[in-house]
């Protein structure tokens, strides 16, 4: 029995046949993780005291017949921006940051840990999240984190550790976070499935701060449903985030037959490395057997200005304090070391202008998603950055990411799911965005898919 | 008399930069920001150009606090 590369589903009916124990598995893990994720540049802390503790209290609890659901006993880790109390270190990714402990846990660890599953690692990201301006992977002081498909590509960011260590089967599932294309992006990069909740879907407390008004916790697994678990278990209001919205959630696990309605918006599938683009266009052939497709233009807007603006002087002000002190200069990447001073001149007006927009934004993609189910397209618009060099980002305004800017902006969730591999063996991801608060129907939507396809289920060489 | 010839805005910005931050940074670095700040202005014009309607309010939720 082995906790590589299979899904909470799979291993909570181990656990539950007496066929595995959640010390095994928590012990399993954290071996993998120790040997597969350091190569990975995936870990930052394994937290093995207080893995095993709670492993113990699962065997306890299962052999009692206390059953606390989905994720009881399930081995998983976190982005290494969620506060976590017990001297266990909370980095953010930065080597200024790297012994700074917290005496509180965040909500999401806290829930999870309600749920029953078993917190085995801190998971490296890149420093701050990637808010500084980072233009290489390597830009956290654990290293680039590189991609179980290939020992020179990266994992993406900023969500590095998360993507790698489920790709490569060391966790079921990881918790990462979402500015702008933070889960996504190592979701696709690592041919993993993850999920960008509806913003306020999931308290925000206790994690890492880059922008308060695009930050979202979401999880990364090897499938949908397995998504739809652990969202099941993080997601509601919370007095201590005052944006955690109280509007109930329950995945709805069950599948329905039925056909969904997609949007395609001109040219965003044109718009990707024509590499991806074959990947992505075969894709949307195969998912035709699940649902209708209607190509939809949308009105000509600076989606992309106005969501770099928001997440610039968002993150200016959320990092104040660092860049004035001018401690970002202990940071690994050369460019987050100067870029941040360069938001200190964008003007409080521009910033409210960007607001009001993405009022209005929020409002027109809200009257198309009325007709969809979900608006789908490629997750990312490139595949496999090498390394050693500069990879082309949104964020940068490098490379177009229409999709990412008006889900992020909005605060839409979206669900990235593999659709293939390259020509030189890369993973590509496919996502389908949907209506504020439906993350059951762009779930249903994917799991649909993946009862059709084989992607997500391909093991990478590094595994 | 003639005003004089305005300057760039990204000139403006960069040298509001350049002497906030000017002793902490290198020639090289320097010129890197320049060309960041040049960036964020044409993502400023873009942003500026759209009639955005008078009553469109920031998407930004403001709570009262009361503590009982």
């Amino acid at each position: 029995m082995t906790v590589a590369l299979r899904t909470i589903r799979e291993l909570g009916a181990d656990l539950r046949a007496g066929r595995v124990s959640p010390v095994t598995l928590a012990e399993e893990a954290l071996q993998r993780l120790d040997t597969v994720g350091r190569k990975l540049n995936a870990v930052v802390t394994l937290t093995r005291e207080r893995a095993m503790q709670q492993a113990r209290r699962a065997e306890q609890e299962l052999n009692a017949g206390r059953d606390r659901g989905p994720l009881h006993g399930i081995p998983y880790g976190a982005k290494d921006l969620l506060a976590t109390s017990d001297g266990i270190p909370t980095t953010w990714g930065a080597a200024p940051f790297k012994d700074r402990c917290f005496d509180y846990d965040a909500t999401v660890i806290r829930r999870l840990e309600d749920a029953g599953a078993v917190l085995v690692a801190k998971l490296a990201m890149v420093e701050f999240a990637g808010g500084m301006g980072y233009r290489q992977p390597n830009a956290s002081f654990t290293g680039p984190g590189i991609s179980p498909w290939s020992p020179d590509a990266w994992s993406g960011g900023s969500s590095s550790g998360s993507g790698s260590a489920v790709g490569a089967g060391l966790v079921p599932f990881a918790i990462g976070s979402e500015t702008w294309g933070s889960i996504l992006g190592p979701s696709t990069y690592c041919n993993v499935t993850g999920l960008r909740p509806t913003y306020g879907r999931v308290s925000r407390h206790g994690a890492m701060a880059l922008c308060w008004t695009l930050d979202k916790l979401g999880s990364m697994a090897l499938t949908a449903d397995d998504c739809g678990l652990v969202l099941d278990a993080i997601a509601g209001a919370d007095p201590h985030d005052a944006t955690a919205s109280d509007r109930p959630y329950r995945y709805e696990a069950a599948d329905r037959d039925r056909r969904f309605r997609f949007g395609v918006v001109r040219g965003t599938v044109e718009a990707t490395e024509p590499a991806v683009r074959g990947v992505v266009e075969d894709a949307l052939d195969t998912l035709g057997d699940v649902g209708s497709f209607e190509e939809i233009t949308l009105p000509d807007l600076p989606y992309e200005p106005m969501t770099r603006i928001i997440l610039w002087t968002e993150g200016a002000s959320a990092f104040e304090r660092l860049i004035e002190s001018g401690a970002i200069a202990g940071l690994t990447a050369p460019e987050d070391r100067v870029t941040p001073y360069s938001r200190d001149v964008i003007l409080a007006k521009d910033y409210l202008r960007a607001l009001r927009l993405r009022g209005v934004v929020a409002r027109d993609i809200d009257g198309v998603l009325s007709r969809f189910d979900a608006i789908v397209g490629p997750s990312r618009g490139t595949a496999g950055p090498r390394l050693g060099a500069e990879f082309r980002s949104p964020i940068r305004g490098s490379f177009p990411d229409l999709l990412g800017a008006i889900g992020n902006a909005a605060g839409l969730p979206a669900v990235g799911v593999p659709c293939g591999l390259t020509p030189e063996g890369m993973p590509v991801g496919l996502q389908l965005m949907g209506r504020a608060w439906e993350e059951n129907t762009i779930l249903a939507a994917a799991r649909a898919w993946q009862a059709r396809t084989p992607y997500h289920r391909q093991r990478p060489p590094l595994a | 008399m003639s005003t004089p010839p305005c300057v760039p805005e990204a000139e403006i910005l960069f040298a509001l930069i350049r002497h906030r931050y000017a002793d902490r940074l290198n020639a090289e670095q320097l010129a890197e920001l320049q060309k960041t700040v040049e960036g964020l202005v044409r993502d400023l014009g873009a942003l500026r150009a759209v009639a955005i309607p008078d009553d469109a309010e920031p998407a930004q939720p403001f709570i009262p606090f009361r503590a009982d």
